[in-house]
């Protein structure tokens, strides 16, 4: 390996920051994509690290400590205790893995889902296309937070239900813009060539026309991630989030709310600051990757 | 970008909350004014009789015969009942209300009550015994609410035009149950023909100091003064009320700091150290009636493993830290304020070794346990948090699963055997005795209905069935017999008895001559208001 560099001594640069030139290039070139990533990879750390990163974990998974209730930043709760004297950051921390969780399961399940649903509709056309299509307009037709609540509300609150109800309402839009694509790269000669050897049409579909369609669908996963983190915070605050005593960020504001006004406005306060950050990142990390693939807008990141 | 614009509105509401709560509470104020002009901005005027209850569950149904919930904040206001129940501490248990005077047979199976004289209903007409009768004949008839309260009555009599003769099944405390909280409003004639969509429609017919001039039930509800209320009217009384119906405790405190609301209640138990030290509101106490405890399945968990649930409950962590020292810890079912409380009782101490051995002894080791709470009630889900703490340290888990009140209900009361393992609940009396504690909550049932946890003893039944003919005519004997089946309780380990809850509330400094009577939770008597 350390031969392979030294003979070749653009290759370290080349594999980190891509070919001059490349989407992955640009994406390094832009300061506000490497602020958000940079901020991601804080929000994962923190998560998958949250145990070693607090001398409160117990805290953090929910073990209150009352005697320690509701003190504000010090140099023991960097970020102050709760009403039930848990530490703060530690809350924090441990909410980001329910959030990663819940941004990934949600983002997961949706874009399999819609995927898969928006290829066959796409390459079958005809009758399976119009049924398919019909069911998506269907979950359409709702306000996805809408939909969210109610899926939450009927399934009862936990986290598995969180990301169901979260899930529910959003595979549609994948499924639209997948099938999209299909429309026009089943006309394509590579995938007419392989129908015309005899290949089975699952294999087509998983083989060909699914790894081609997925461009357009990794920038709005990245997006959706984002969005995934506010929604299910939006749902924990209306007590629809998993269940106590699991760190929730959205469960942290909705209790912390009724401290601001008694002037302990830290739990509600940070909570907040880390749903904003997480949730722009997110946000303009996708934004980034959409500019930066899009061959239109070549030299414009 | 727009979907970045949007995301970032989204994000702003969310973060923002507490400034958008206080710009909530200003629109809030405007409506006020316009509406009624209880000009909270006027105060210097001498003149404001104005007033605003910032209420958090609001009033939803109006007719007197059924209504069983938080509607009583009205209804207490409007209709009047024979006897009142007298705050904690007063000589006397009650004191006269429609009835001036009333006396039982010494076998306390007929009783009499004597009507006071020159009270008129609203529509004007008179109160007399027929006007009582039909009332609390519709009352019975329909059956509804808290017509239990009524269950001994057999026949009643009009002797003449202002006495009434009761008639009894079995000897019953008739004064005390004339003075509940629920189902012993007195109508007049012409609102007894009438169903509950005439009620609820916003009609009234009673003989209290207010009328209903507005009412819809998800925003406002305006009282205005009755003018030929028999009690009279003097100047600077309240004459004319507005409850608004403010389900958020935070904008219900914004609104009390602000003088946009007069009275709240159903605060965090950290706001009132808060508000204590601002200098327009006054936080208000009463002796509490209400209790919380958790009732144990005893369709699913063994003695040992009951026994092992009360031992392990941090009654003392609970009552010094969650509550800010406005509570004591519960002695029992009957809550300290109630009469025939005991604190005699033996009552268990947090005890993590023996009921680490009980569970132990049961086999029970890392068993889950379900805890059922009102979700959104602050109080019950921090207590499931502090007690799931303690049972983790002897290997149970417990499983804390908030769900609306009526759906928990609904579960609890379909399939005992696949139920919750703890059911938590407050209970607030209908009529200031032990035996609406100890009958509804533990009295055996055919069906369940509110004993959450399946007691069922007949020693205990017998015991608080006695005690309760004996309250008429034998207090003390009542009394005693009411302390040997709370120790029944405690002995079986029939629940785990949490905490006697603060009855708190705040009011506009300004305000003179509220008493917080918690045998009428949460009611403000307007009329004996005043603005200082």
């Amino acid at each position: 390996m350390t031969t392979t560099i030294r003979s070749n001594p653009g290759f370290l640069r080349r594999s980190l920051f891509g070919e001059p030139g490349s989407a992955r290039w640009r994406y390094r070139k832009s300061p506000l994509g490497l602020l958000a990533a940079g901020v991601i990879a804080l929000f994962s750390l923190g998560a998958l690290l949250a145990p070693w990163l607090t001398p409160y974990a117990d805290q953090g998974r929910g073990t209150p400590d009352l005697p320690s209730r509701l003190q504000g930043p010090s140099t023991s709760h960097w970020l102050g205790t709760d009403d039930l004297g848990r530490d703060v950051l530690a809350r924090l921390l441990f909410g980001a893995r329910t959030a990663l969780i819940v941004a990934i399961g949600v983002v997961v399940i949706a874009v399999v889902v819609g995927v898969l649903v928006g290829a066959i509709a796409g390459y079958f056309g005809r009758w399976v296309d119009e049924v398919l299509m019909r069911i998506t307009d269907t979950f359409l037709a709702f306000p996805p937070l809408l939909l969210a609540v109610i899926v939450a509300a009927a399934l009862g609150a936990n986290l598995r239900n969180t990301i169901i109800a979260i899930a529910v309402s959003w595979w549609p839009w994948y499924a639209r813009q997948v099938r999209s694509q299909v429309l026009s790269l089943r006309e394509r000669p590579f995938v007419q060539a392989v129908q015309a050897i005899g290949v089975p049409d699952h294999q087509i579909i998983v083989r060909h026309v699914i790894p081609n369609a997925m461009a357009p669908v990794w920038v709005q996963a990245t997006a959706d991630l984002g969005a995934a983190v506010l929604t299910a915070a939006g749902l924990s605050f209306v007590g629809l989030g998993p269940r106590p005593p699991t760190a929730d960020w959205g469960v942290m504001i909705a209790d912390g709310r009724q401290l601001v006004l008694s002037g302990q406005w830290w739990v509600a306060g940070f909570a907040g600051i880390a749903i904003t950050l997480t949730a722009l990142a997110f946000n303009l990390m996708g934004d980034v990757i959409r500019d930066v693939t899009d061959p239109k807008a070549n030299g414009r990141a | 970008m727009t979907k970045l614009h949007r995301l970032l509105l989204a994000l702003l509401t969310i973060t923002l909350l507490a400034t958008a709560c206080a710009s909530d509470a200003e629109t809030s104020e405007e409506t006020t004014t316009s509406e009624s002009e209880p000009a909270t901005d006027e105060t210097a005027d001498p003149a404001d009789t104005g007033f605003v209850y910032a209420d958090p569950f609001g009033v939803f149904e109006l007719d007197p015969s059924s209504a069983f919930g938080t509607e009583n904040i009205l209804l207490q206001n409007v209709y009047e009942t024979l006897t009142y129940f007298n705050p904690p501490g007063s000589d006397e248990l009650l004191s006269p209300g429609l009835a001036e005077s009333w006396s039982s047979s010494d076998d306390s199976l007929t009783w009499t009550f004597n009507l006071r004289e020159g009270v008129t209903f609203h529509d004007g007409s008179p109160l007399d015994a027929a006007a009582v009768i039909a009332s609390l004949q519709r009352t019975i008839d329909l059956d509804l609410g808290a017509a239990f309260i009524l269950l001994p009555v057999v026949e009643m009599t009009a002797i003449d035009d202002l006495t009434v003769e009761f008639a009894l099944e079995w000897p019953t405390p008739l004064d005390l149950a004339m003075s509940s909280n629920y189902g012993a409003y007195i109508m007049g004639p012409d609102a007894v023909t009438q169903d509950a969509d005439w009620f609820n429609a916003g009609n009234a017919n009673g003989t209290g100091p207010y009328t209903i001039s507005s009412y819809s039930p998800a925003e406002s509800t305006v009282l205005t003064q009755f003018e030929d209320y028999w009690g009279g009217w003097d100047d600077g009384q309240i004459t004319e009320v507005e409850i608004q119906l403010v389900e958020d405790p935070v904008l219900a405190e914004q609104m009390v700091r602000n003088g946009d609301a007069d009275y709240t209640y159903n605060l965090p138990f950290d706001s009132y150290t808060a508000l204590e030290g601002e200098e327009a509101v006054s936080v208000v106490r009463g002796q509490s009636m209400t209790n919380l405890f958790g009732m144990l399945n005893h369709e699913r968990l063994s003695p040992e493993m009951r026994e092992a649930l009360v031992l392990s409950f941090p009654y003392d962590d609970i009552v010094t830290s969650l509550y800010g020292g406005e509570a004591t810890r519960a002695q029992g079912i009957i809550p300290q304020a109630v009469w025939g409380s005991s604190p005699d009782l033996d009552l268990p101490e947090t005890d993590l070794d023996r009921a680490a051995e009980l569970v132990a002894a049961a086999g029970a080791d890392g068993s889950s346990i379900t805890y059922s709470f009102d979700a959104g009630t602050t109080e019950q889900q921090q207590i499931g948090e502090v007690w799931k703490a303690n049972l983790a340290t002897i290997g149970i888990d417990l499983v804390l699963e908030p769900l609306t009140f009526d759906a928990r209900l609904e579960l609890a009361q379909s399939d005992p055997a696949n139920a919750q393992d703890i059911f938590t609940m407050f209970w607030f009396p209908t009529i200031v005795s032990p035996y609406d504690f100890m009958f509804s909550l533990f009295h055996s049932e055919d069906a369940p209905f509110f004993n959450l946890g399946y007691y069922s003893n007949e020693d205990f039944d017998f015991a608080i069935d006695d005690a309760d003919a004996l309250t008429a005519t034998d207090r003390d004997a009542a009394i005693a017999l009411f302390q040997e089946a709370q120790q029944i309780l405690l002995d079986d380990h029939a629940a785990v008895f949490m905490v006697d809850v603060p009855d708190v509330a705040v009011i506009a400094s300004d305000i003179d001559g509220h008493v917080q009577n918690p045998a009428y939770a949460n009611v403000v008597r307007f009329h004996n208001l005043t603005r200082g």
